[in-house]
């Protein structure tokens, strides 16, 4: 394989900037995050505003109490919403509110009460409810996506029926019993620290946003490599071409350009994160290893070489973007296969099937990604080691495979090739 | 200059480019002729070291191509296009900065180029926005620059209005002054006769005629004359025939009849001569019946050819 390292960087400089300088990238670059932050806002900013809607609402509790336990019930009920899921701040903000507890003789007086508004919710109370626990509810709706009410309820069931028979700090205790229980969990330097609420978000969305950057960074870079073959093939451009560079030229100047268009996303959002997270993740003591930065690198680098080897194969066999999109399908969907397992990889970093997905090389960035930042993973250098070097064997058979397709596939028109057909180039190239 | 010696490439086991030889000279404009499935393209491609032959030797200034070569081949391909979404003069750019140009001058060529073929003032336009004929001549152009010595052309006259049909023969012929080779492919016989100096012919992937575009006129040419006169008499000696051909008319020799002879008899006779000339087989026409017959210079049968022969090949080639 001869290879004019100029010619190969005029291909990567020119690949990335007319990448970067098309809408469709400025459009990626700041629309996908921007949609995101929007959709985000929209999907909370209501869920949040619902619930303290839904308190404000609830003014008094009716109790139809047929088993005489709550004849000594609290008179109202006293609490607070949070106002919003800021994990930047020390607490998040709250409002109060105050429900009264009106008892009523009857059922059908209760539900006339109901339905006229003068109580907001109706809770019946059986005969035997010590004995089974059985309690009826009523209310003129509900909403699916919020329990507070009930929780208020609840509360207010604890400290009744306990009420008069204990002191109140242990009607507190009782009420909420782990309230103040901090959890101390081993860190990956094997220490036992305490794991405070936003530091247990974190330990969720910083592998989360790591194997999703991951993920991204190797998929945006794949398709731009298989939508510029694909597009290059489709419009004749190439055979001209193919006069004055060689294959491997070519090959190379697209993985370097359009893999740095990729990595100009990525990184462009991981700037953003920082200026917009970085006092929570301060606050939070979140901090990244050098080491592990450094070994997220080389994954991401033969991860991107191993699906931007199978991107320019299949750009190079296919004979239109549309065909492309369909074959590559399968890959991109492969590389994202962790995060639907991300529950069972999180949980038990060490399990085999943790392990084994961390030495498949088309989802091993992904997985070994989501597995270093587990809390509390402590993974075998060996593991490493061995899943580093399984990635860069296949990546390297995925370049020279795709190499051999990109010089006989670029110029073939017609029809797809068959996989016997496909596998008689690779050999015969 | 370009010297390719016994070049052979099959597919599925068929050769469609059978022990091939011939070499063009520098500064020449040579034709590469064939009927559709010759093994042109597949040759061409060979030629621009696209593919590789399974066994032969092509080189060019003595070195193979490929390599340090490949700087001094261009190719202008049948099935061509251009990248659409960037400024012309910047498209036309990034062919010379990959023929080793730096960044200005493949600027300034670019612009020269573009001055050259009438489209200066659409060097800033995106490529997209140009017509068709305009996208064509963009495309000459990335074969112009960079300064190839050889230049590969694949049927550059289709879609050229007559205008610019003339201004591509100005720019070939300009090339050729300054000792650009050319290697012509197109199915326009009456260019290669104007334009060509030499020309070979494929037929399934064999040689079917190499020479001199004149002598295989020459080859083919029926044993007749073409005569513009008044009046002509009932018989003259050595003609066996006449029959009317566009205006002229056109003088079937006996087999032994020489021309002069001819054209002493008809002095002799007092005959007005207007003109007077052999009646050449246009390449056209040789060219349908050197298909259709399968006549030529190998019948698939033999090696190289035996017209205006090339030197016999050193050793057996090898693939690289």
């Amino acid at each position: 394989m001869s290879l004019s390292l100029q010619k190969a960087l005029t291909i990567a400089q020119r690949e990335y900037l007319t990448t970067v300088r098309r809408k469709a990238f400025l459009f990626t670059l700041v629309g996908t995050p921007a949609i995101y932050a929007i959709l985000m806002t929209l999907m909370i900013k209501p869920q949040m505003s619902e619930r303290v809607h839904q308190m404000r609402n609830f003014r008094v509790l009716g109790v139809v109490d047929s088993s005489g336990a709550f004849a000594d019930g609290e008179p109202e009920i006293r609490g607070a919403v949070a106002t919003d899921l800021s994990i930047v701040g020390p607490q998040a903000k709250s409002e109060a509110y105050r429900i009264e507890v009106r008892m009523l003789p009857d059922q059908a007086a209760a539900e006339r009460a109901l339905r006229a508004h003068e109580i907001s919710q109706l809770l019946v109370i059986p005969a035997d409810y010590l004995g089974n626990g059985r309690l009826r509810r009523y209310a003129t709706g509900t909403n699916i996506f919020s329990s507070v009410d009930e929780r208020a309820v609840s509360g207010w069931l604890v400290r009744s029926l306990l009420r008069g028979r204990v002191d109140s700090l242990r009607i507190d205790r009782v009420a909420r019993p782990a309230r103040g229980m901090t959890l101390y969990t081993l860190n990956n330097d094997g220490v036992f620290e305490p794991h405070d609420e936003r530091r247990e978000l974190f330990d969720f969305l910083l592998p989360f946003a790591f194997g999703m950057l991951m993920g991204l960074s190797i998929i945006i870079g794949g398709q731009y490599l298989l939508q510029g073959v694909a597009e290059e093939k489709e419009s004749r451009i190439l055979e001209s071409m193919l006069c004055t560079v060689n294959a491997e030229e070519l090959l190379a100047g697209k993985l370097l350009g359009l893999g740095a268009a990729g990595l100009t996303i990525v990184t462009t959002w991981i700037a953003l994160g920082a200026a917009l997270g970085g006092p929570a993740l301060a606050m939070a003591q979140v901090h990244v290893s050098p080491a592990m930065l450094g070994l997220a690198v080389l994954y991401f680098l033969l991860g991107y070489l191993f699906y931007g080897g199978i991107m320019t194969g299949i750009g190079a066999i296919t004979n239109n973007m549309r065909e492309a999109q369909q074959f590559s399908f399968l890959f991109t969907f492969m590389n994202f296969i962790p995060f639907y397992m991300m529950t069972s990889i999180l949980g038990r970093p060490d399990s085999g099937l943790a392990v084994g997905l961390s030495m498949f090389p088309p989802m091993a960035p992904v997985t070994m990604v989501l597995r270093m930042n587990a809390p509390s993973a402590v993974i075998p250098a060996w593991q490493i080691a061995l899943s580093l070097g399984l990635m860069a064997g296949t990546a390297w058979l995925a370049l020279i495979g795709s190499a051999r397709l990109f010089r006989i596939g670029l110029l073939m028109y017609g029809k797809t090739p068959t996989l016997p057909e496909i596998l008689r180039w690779v050999r015969q190239s | 200059m370009l010297e390719v010696r016994e070049v052979v490439k099959s597919y599925d086991g068929r050769a469609v480019v059978n022990r091939v030889s011939f070499e063009v000279q520098a500064g020449e404009i040579f034709a590469l002729l064939g009927p559709n499935g010759a093994g042109k393209t597949t040759l061409i491609r060979m030629i621009t070291d696209i593919l590789k032959p399974d066994s032969g030797r092509i080189t060019l200034e003595g070195k193979p191509v490929g390599g340090e070569a490949r700087h001094l081949i261009s190719y202008l391909p049948e099935e061509r296009g251009l990248y659409r979404r960037v400024p012309v003069v910047d498209a036309l750019a990034y062919y010379g900065r990959l023929r080793g140009l730096g960044a200005r001058p493949a600027r300034d060529e670019a612009l020269a180029l573009l001055d050259r073929v009438g489209l200066r003032d659409y060097a800033l336009k995106q490529v997209q926005a140009l017509s068709k004929g305009m996208q064509q001549k963009v495309q000459l152009c990335t074969a112009l620059i960079g300064g190839p010595r050889l230049m590969i052309l694949d049927e550059p006259f289709t879609g050229l209005d007559p205008l610019n049909v003339l201004l591509l023969e100005e720019v070939l012929r300009e090339r050729r002054a300054a000792g650009v080779t050319v290697l012509l492919s197109t199915h326009q016989m009456n260019k290669v006769e104007e334009q060509c100096d030499r020309a070979l012919m494929l037929n399934r992937g064999h040689m079917v005629l190499y020479g001199a575009v004149r002598d295989l006129k020459r080859q083919y040419a029926d044993h007749a004359l073409l005569l513009r006169a008044s009046p002509l008499p009932a018989r003259v000696p050595g003609v066996r025939g006449v029959e009317a051909v566009n205006g002229e008319q056109k003088l079937i020799l006996d087999p032994d009849a020489q021309p002069r002879d001819v054209l002493k008899a008809l002095i002799a006779q007092d005959v007005e001569i207007e003109s007077f000339s052999h009646s050449a087989m246009p390449l056209e026409d040789i060219f349908i019946k050197v298909v259709r017959e399968g006549l030529g210079l190998d019948h698939g049968q033999s090696g190289p050819p035996t017209m205006d022969p090339v030197p016999a090949p050193a050793g057996p080639g090898a693939a690289r």
